[in-house]
């Protein structure tokens, strides 16, 4: 009771003290602000950065392993698979008969080639050979048309399925179910389009700007000697529980195919979603910590100021201390009164940075990428302005609050 | 040393205070100042005493003491008979709060607060809650004629007027002493006159008032006279009732 009418005091105090020195308060808070649209600005960034990513993936998912020739993650470590011989289109449908029953296995084929409708050409799209099971291991649905078929496959026939940047480059408003398109220089013709994926991660695979064809007519038509292919196998486990034992599994399959003995190495490798997420995790760890080092260091120079305000605002008032002592006020008042001054200037500094980074965010957001600031992130910088404020002002409350009234009193 | 008097009809002889050689010394580098040399004085309650003596005599020490804003270098004060040595700043404050008014020469307002918000701070740091405060600070400002003031900052206000708050933030809290260090020093006499007769009701209703002064004429408005001179008592006389004290 008494403690939290001493409070009320000190808080009346600290809100008196500010209105009357409103100009340098505000100078003060300079500081505090940038530190906080710094600390904002690099956790809605990093938390951009990994929404997008997860985004970009979604079509990948948790419960499929991917059997490749490479790493999806290489490090400085690429001399160690630069001479693995690629995945053949025969080894994959032996892992798919070894493992009928137990898993969904898609093998699927990919490369870059130069698309051609009439006069509108795009450059460098991603093709790529895959079966009917390609909808089974992925989440991506055909939005109009169809997919491949199982006959499409076993028929080599000329058909492809676009993604939504394809349709729009191509074809724009018009049609593009049963028109005729060229890949290379072989025709196909296009029975469905793709839903959109959206979110393209930073210079990563564009889901949208990708044309599906029978794995088959892949080979038939850009194919060439079976020794130079490179196939990518999907298999996909029942359940995300059993990812584990089914990957041990192919591993042991995928030895036995090609031929292994018991002291070689893998030539061949497994990858998952949670490797890519891993090592993006990784990276994005390095990045926050980075960014928060930075603007550790504007908060901190913020901080500054405001302790060397506090310690001005506690001198400037020493008699008043003095006074407030004679008449009973205990130490743990005075230094309330001043903790609350400095967390006061702070949060002032802490809400006005919130909305600048918002600001800021608004216009990124508009502009470069999309962006946006999140509740949790605006309240933690809230709480991290007026943690620097108790922080700041500790030092200077303290002295404030360990004057002897006699010297306060008598102190012009 | 003269011996304690009681003069009002009023003091049964409970003791308000007993200092008992006390000393006071002020360490400056290699100099020392004694502004206390051995003090011993009994106050009773209700008892009216100035405090008078040469500039630096000590005056303004020893009601720092019996104030508990220092703490003396040697010998003993207990206040209502509870010795005051040993104890925490803690406990200082809440003597200070309770059981002091201090009535200073240059007022000593908070300058950013109003009058009732100056009257009502004692309250504050006391804890006493805020439906309860509203009717004793009124009550203050009431007693020291200020009620259609309550609202006004100090810098709004004449020296009297100043004086007549810090009036009534020393007595809002029941205080067992009020200690007035030359409170109509910085005032015309006039005004000072004003001031000494709202310390003189107060007495009249039973307070117990310690009063440093350099006048005479203001001193003669209490019962009992205590002289310093360098740091120690030089006389302590009742004044007879209508008398002119001294000189
Ligand atoms: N904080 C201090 N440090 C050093 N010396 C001090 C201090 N306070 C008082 N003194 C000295 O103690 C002596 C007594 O001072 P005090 O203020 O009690 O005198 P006073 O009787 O109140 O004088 P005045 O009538 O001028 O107010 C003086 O010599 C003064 O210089
Ligand atoms: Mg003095």
């Amino acid at each position: 009771m008494k403690a939290r009418l001493d409070l009320e005091e000190s808080f009346r105090i600290a809100l008196g003290s500010l209105r009357a020195n409103k100009a340098r308060g505000t100078l003060t808070t300079l500081g505090i602000i940038i530190g906080i649209v710094a600390v904002i600005l690099t956790m809605t960034a990093a938390h951009g950065l990994q929404n997008t990513f997860r985004q970009s993936f979604s079509a990948v998912g948790a419960d499929v392993i991917y059997v490749s020739r490479m790493p999806w993650v290489v490090m400085n470590d690429f001399f160690l698979y630069r001479n693995r011989p690629g995945l053949e289109l025969r080894q994959a449908d032996l892992l798919a008969s070894k493992l009928r029953g137990r898993a969904i296995v898609n093998p699927s084929i990919g490369g870059q080639r130069d698309l051609k409708y009439r006069s509108a050409t795009m450059e460098g799209v991603t093709i790529i050979g895959t079966t009917e099971r390609q909808t089974l291991v992925s989440t991506a649905q055909p939005e109009l048309g169809r997919f491949i078929t199982d006959y499409d496959v076993t028929r080599r026939k000329n058909v492809c399925v676009i993604g939504t940047d394809v349709r729009d480059g191509l074809f724009g408003d018009a049609a593009a179910v049963n028109q005729e398109l060229k890949i290379g220089r072989t025709t196909f013709r296009v029975i469905g389009v793709m839903e959109k994926q959206g979110g393209a991660f930073l210079g990563g695979p564009n889901f949208d700007r990708q044309v599906f064809v029978p794995i088959t007519s892949y080979v038939k038509a850009f194919g060439g000697d079976r020794r130079q292919q490179n196939v990518d196998v999907a298999v996909k486990a029942p359940s995300h529980e059993a990812v584990a034992a089914l990957e041990f599994e192919v591993i042991g399959e995928m030895r036995k195919i090609r031929q292994l003995r018991p002291a070689e190495a893998d030539n061949f490798s497994i990858n998952k979603l949670d490797t890519l997420v891993g090592a993006f995790d990784n990276i994005m760890g390095v990045v926050l910590l980075v960014g928060l080092l930075i603007t550790g260091i504007s908060l901190f120079v913020g901080g500054v100021g405001v302790m060397n305000i506090m310690f001005v605002s506690v001198t400037e008032r020493t008699r008043e201390i003095g006074i407030r002592k004679a008449i009973g006020a205990k130490p743990h008042s005075i230094l309330f009164q001043f903790l609350f001054e400095a967390a006061a200037i702070c949060l002032m500094g802490g809400l006005i940075g919130v909305v600048v980074a918002s600001v800021l965010t608004a216009v990124v957001n508009a502009t470069v990428m999309p962006a946006s600031v999140s509740i949790p992130i605006l309240l933690i910088a809230v709480l991290v302005a007026i943690g620097v404020g108790v922080a700041a002002g500790f030092l200077p409350a303290w002295r404030g609050a360990r004057l002897n009234p006699i010297d306060a009193l008598r102190y012009e | 040393m003269g011996q304690p008097i009681s003069s009002s009809p009023a003091t049964a002889g409970r003791i308000a205070l007993s200092l008992r050689d006390v000393v006071k010394t002020y360490v400056m580098g290699a100099d020392e100042v004694h502004a206390l040399r051995g003090v011993s004085l009994d106050v009773a309650t209700n008892e009216y005493v100035a405090i008078m003596g040469a500039s630096g005599s000590g005056k303004s020490t020893l009601m720092n003491v019996i104030g508990c804003l220092d703490v003396p270098t040697s010998g003993t004060y207990s206040l209502e008979g509870q010795p005051v040595a040993g104890m925490s700043e803690y406990q200082l404050a809440e003597i200070r709060n309770q059981r002091i008014g201090f009535v200073f020469q240059t007022f000593n307002l908070i300058p950013r607060s109003n009058v009732f918000h100056n009257v009502e701070l004692p309250l504050i740091y006391a804890g006493v809650p805020r439906a309860q405060r509203r009717p004793r600070v009124e009550d203050a400002i009431a007693r020291v004629g200020l009620t259609n003031r309550m609202r006004h900052k100090p810098n709004e206000l004449s020296g009297g007027q100043r004086q007549r708050v810090a009036i009534a933030r020393a007595l809002v809290g029941q205080p067992s002493i009020i200690l007035a260090d030359e409170p109509t020093g910085n005032l015309d006499s006039k005004t000072g006159d004003e001031i000494m007769a709202v310390l003189d009701e107060l007495h009249q209703a039973g307070q117990t008032i310690l009063l440093v002064t350099h006048e005479t004429y203001i001193a003669r408005h209490a019962l009992r006279i205590v002289r310093l001179r360098d740091g120690m008592i030089e006389s302590d006389d009742a004044v007879p009732a209508g008398s002119l004290a001294g000189q």
